[in-house]
């Protein structure tokens, strides 16, 4: 009936009401256009168009407006493993991903010199849950042991299959299946044309190429079309506003403001380079290395085909040039001509997410520092979140807008949370840096209450993790805390009733740890083999 | 490390080929033109190579490394993979190559390979045959699995066997064709794997699944004949 064909009762009732003048409109959402042709752009037109397939080409359209101008902001090169579930929604081969977008395994990151800055100061963020994580919470186990062990090596095998340089998976395990659990390294530039190419070829979007010179907005405020000088005039429905840090229609248009965040996490500047392996034998590592500096950190990412680093810093704290000259030293000789790229970033995210009938996804909606890969799964939870509840029509688009917001307010709000742990369980003191990041006043009071109560309970399955909006589970405030030397009260209570359940768990891990040593293949290599011979669907 | 030559009548003129006993495997890799054969006797399913998680086509002869329920060649109706018949051969290009520490090869005992005039004896020429056979069949058999994994029709099989004795065994890392997606195929793809003589290996193989019933039987019997009767013991 939407589609205007007519039907008799239809024309009964315009006979029987010929003079009814406030009908109730339903105005059906068909027309999703979105604005910006990066990552998040891509992505989010992939994962709307695979949910709503088969209604495309029967009155709904997925369009891609993209200025043919605007140099995309390649965000972040390291995942999480959602991206794994989303891909395989999408409908994309795994193999195709590794050779279109110089695709390496991740499994974690390795934060060196973030707790005490001395040379052996390192600790693991896997992304293997603890060892019968659903039965039974290890922490208070590891704890009364105090054996040396790391928490990481107690309760999981990753952080020793990454120390070997080891794979997630062989050639024989099916595409987007997983021997350790693993997420990805790729290159964002790559990236976004692979979807592209998927999305247009296989999922029916429309892509179109052409500037927005115009906004026009209709009589209630809601934006009701694009003008371009390429493409004409572009009508829609839901506007998703995926332009990156012009925000166009979000910001510009809708004058959503954004809010700053900058008071808890200080990095403001980036500083990035590429460095090519010194030979096609090198090992390439499977983790994300976070190395922390004098005002901030250096990300390291093994891509297939070279590494990508960069200097995440504070410039309040250091000044351009030293932070280069931080970034050169951790290089070395062998990029010393290599070319340094700018970057200004700014922490925070827009006050709403949703605003009439445009929702903002990506760098659009905002910003933190790379610090656990967060950008692309914020866009993966909106864009899924978007699809799933796509309004019916355009009356109830509000109510699905305030619950958007309400759920991607309390993500961004974890994550600030999570990043800000990092920072606040150092005990380094040697600079400004690191001692204003432990200032009660730069911590958010949600985080206070937690480390407080994780001073005397560990967290495990309780209330504050339990809602399904979550993005890190508890088991990665596990790693950090206990990677980083935090320390929960042992209460005798703790440990009773479960102690075999713990005995058993942490053989089991030690089982498993050397039956994956044993049996996975070196990084680069399956990567070759996955170049050469692809993995098999299932 | 297997000790490989190439073959020709100089270095090999005083060679023998000898009778041994088969070697004894549990999953024996298969060509399609002798699923038939095999269906007949045990399970055809697909598993993994290793080194390139490439599918290949296998006949189950037991459900542990080494194990062979299906006994010598006449107890499986004559059946003997190519892949059983060309021990020790290899081909290296279009040229055979031997592994010349393969206890099939002697200097005393068996038939020679050459003859007198330097030609290949009857033995050499049966397994020039299999050779043959196999290279193509392989070719074709990879053909075979490209077309089913095109329209999706491999699936993982969980087989899970409970022995009389309690013991239990899962196979892991086997695959079959899917009756339901072979059921939902439209027209156009079900008439293009029948023209490509493909429809009738993918039932078959569908078909041989019954086996594994009969392969589990088999082995609890075993184990009841080599089993002391209870009471007798101490």
């Amino acid at each position: 009936m939407w589609d205007g064909h007519e039907d008799v009762s239809q024309r009964q009732v315009d006979i029987l009401f010929p003079l009814l003048s406030h009908r109730v409109m339903v105005q059906p959402v068909k027309n999703i256009v979105i604005v910006g042709g990066g990552t998040a752009g891509w992505l989010t037109a992939g994962v709307i168009a695979a949910k709503h397939r088969s209604r495309i080409g029967n009155g709904f359209s997925v369009t891609l407006v993209e200025s043919p101008t605007t140099p995309i902001i390649g965000v972040g090169e390291g995942t999480w493993p959602t991206l794994r579930s989303t891909l395989a929604r999408i409908g994309v081969s795994e193999t195709e991903f590794f050779r279109q977008c110089d695709v390496a395994f991740k499994q974690g990151a390795r934060f060196k010199g973030w707790t005490t800055g001395a040379a052996d100061d390192f600790y693991y963020h896997p992304l293997m849950l603890p060892q019968s994580f659903g039965q039974v919470n290890l922490v208070p186990h590891w704890l009364a042991r105090e054996d040396g062990r790391s928490f990481c090596d107690a309760v999981c095998a990753q952080g020793r299959i990454c120390d070997d340089g080891l794979a997630p998976k062989t050639i024989a395990t099916a595409e987007f299946e997983a021997v350790a659990n693993y997420s990805y390294h790729l290159d964002a530039a790559k990236f976004a044309p692979f979807l592209q190419a998927h999305c247009c070829d296989k999922l029916k979007v429309r892509h179109v190429l052409a500037d927005v010179r115009k906004v026009n907005l209709a009589d209630n405020g809601d934006i009701r079309s694009l003008d371009t000088p390429q493409a004409g005039e572009i009508e829609g429905d839901l506007f998703v506003d995926c332009t990156g840090f012009k925000a166009l229609l979000i910001g510009e248009t809708l004058g959503v403001p954004f809010k700053d965040c900058s008071d808890v996490l200080f990095c403001d500047r980036a500083l990035a380079l590429q460095l090519p392996y010194p030979s096609e034998a090198t090992p390439i590592a499977c983790q994300t290395i976070s190395t922390a500096q004098s005002a901030g950190w250096i990300w390291d990412i093994g891509l297939s085909t070279r590494r990508g680093i960069g200097h995440v810093y504070s410039s309040r704290h250091i000044s351009d040039d030293d932070a280069e000259r931080e970034l050169r030293t951790y290089v070395g000789q062998a990029g010393k001509d290599l070319p340094v790229r700018k970057l200004a970033i700014r922490s925070g995210y827009r006050e709403t997410f949703w605003k009439r009938n445009c929702v903002a996804v990506g760098l659009a909606a905002g910003f933190l520092e790379p610090l656990e890969a967060s950008a692309i799964v914020l866009v993966e939870l909106s864009a899924k979140l978007i699809a799933e509840q796509m309004p019916a029509c355009r009356e109830v688009m509000d109510l699905i807008a305030a619950r958007f917001n309400a759920t991607t307010h309390y993500r961004w709000g974890r994550i600030i949370d999570f990043l800000k742990l990092h920072y606040v369980l150092t005990k380094r003191k040697d600079s400004a840096f690191w001692k204003d990041n432990v200032l009660p006043e730069t911590i958010p009071d949600r985080l206070k209450d937690l480390l407080l109560l994780w001073s005397h309970q560990s967290p495990w399955f309780h209330d504050e993790f339990d809602r399904v909006e979550e993005v890190f589970p508890a088991a990665s405030y596990q790693y950090v805390l206990y990677g980083m030397g935090f320390r929960t009260q042992l209460e005798p209570s703790a440990l009773a009733g479960d102690a075999k359940n713990a005995e058993r768990a942490m053989r089991e891990n030690v089982t498993q740890t050397e039956r994956l040593r044993a049996g996975l293949p070196r990084h680069r290599d399956l990567i070759r083999k996955i170049i050469e011979h692809g993995m098999q669907a299932v | 490390m297997p000790n490989l030559q190439l073959l020709n009548p100089q270095s090999h003129a005083g060679l023998r080929l000898r009778t041994t006993e088969e070697a004894a495997s549990h999953f024996v890799q298969i060509v399609i033109a002798e699923f038939a054969a095999a269906a007949a006797c045990c399970p055809i399913l697909f598993s993994k190579e290793p080194a390139t998680g490439a599918f290949y086509a296998g006949a189950v002869f037991g459900f542990k490394a080494g194990e062979n329920l299906l006994g010598e060649v006449e107890e499986r109706g004559g059946f003997k993979p190519l892949t059983l018949q060309r021990e020790g051969f290899f081909l290296s290009d279009r040229h055979i190559a031997i592994d010349r520490d393969h206890a099939r090869f002697s200097e005393h005992e068996g038939e020679l390979l050459f003859d007198a005039a330097a030609a290949p004896g009857t033995a050499l020429r049966a397994i020039q045959r299999v050779l043959g056979d196999l290279h193509s069949g392989l070719e074709q058999t990879k053909a075979f699995i490209a077309a089913l994994a095109n329209l999706k029709l491999i699936e993982p099989i969980d087989v899970s066997l409970h022995f009389d004795d309690g013991e239990r065994i899962t196979l892991q890392g086997l695959y079959t064709v899917s009756l339901d997606r072979l059921r939902e195929l439209d027209d156009a793809a079900a008439l293009g794997l029948f023209r490509a003589g493909h429809l009738q290996f993918a039932y078959t193989m569908t078909a041989s699944i019954k086996q594994i019933g009969r392969l589990a039987h088999i082995r609890n019997r075993r184990k009841e004949l080599h089993q002391p009767p209870q009471g007798l013991l101490g």
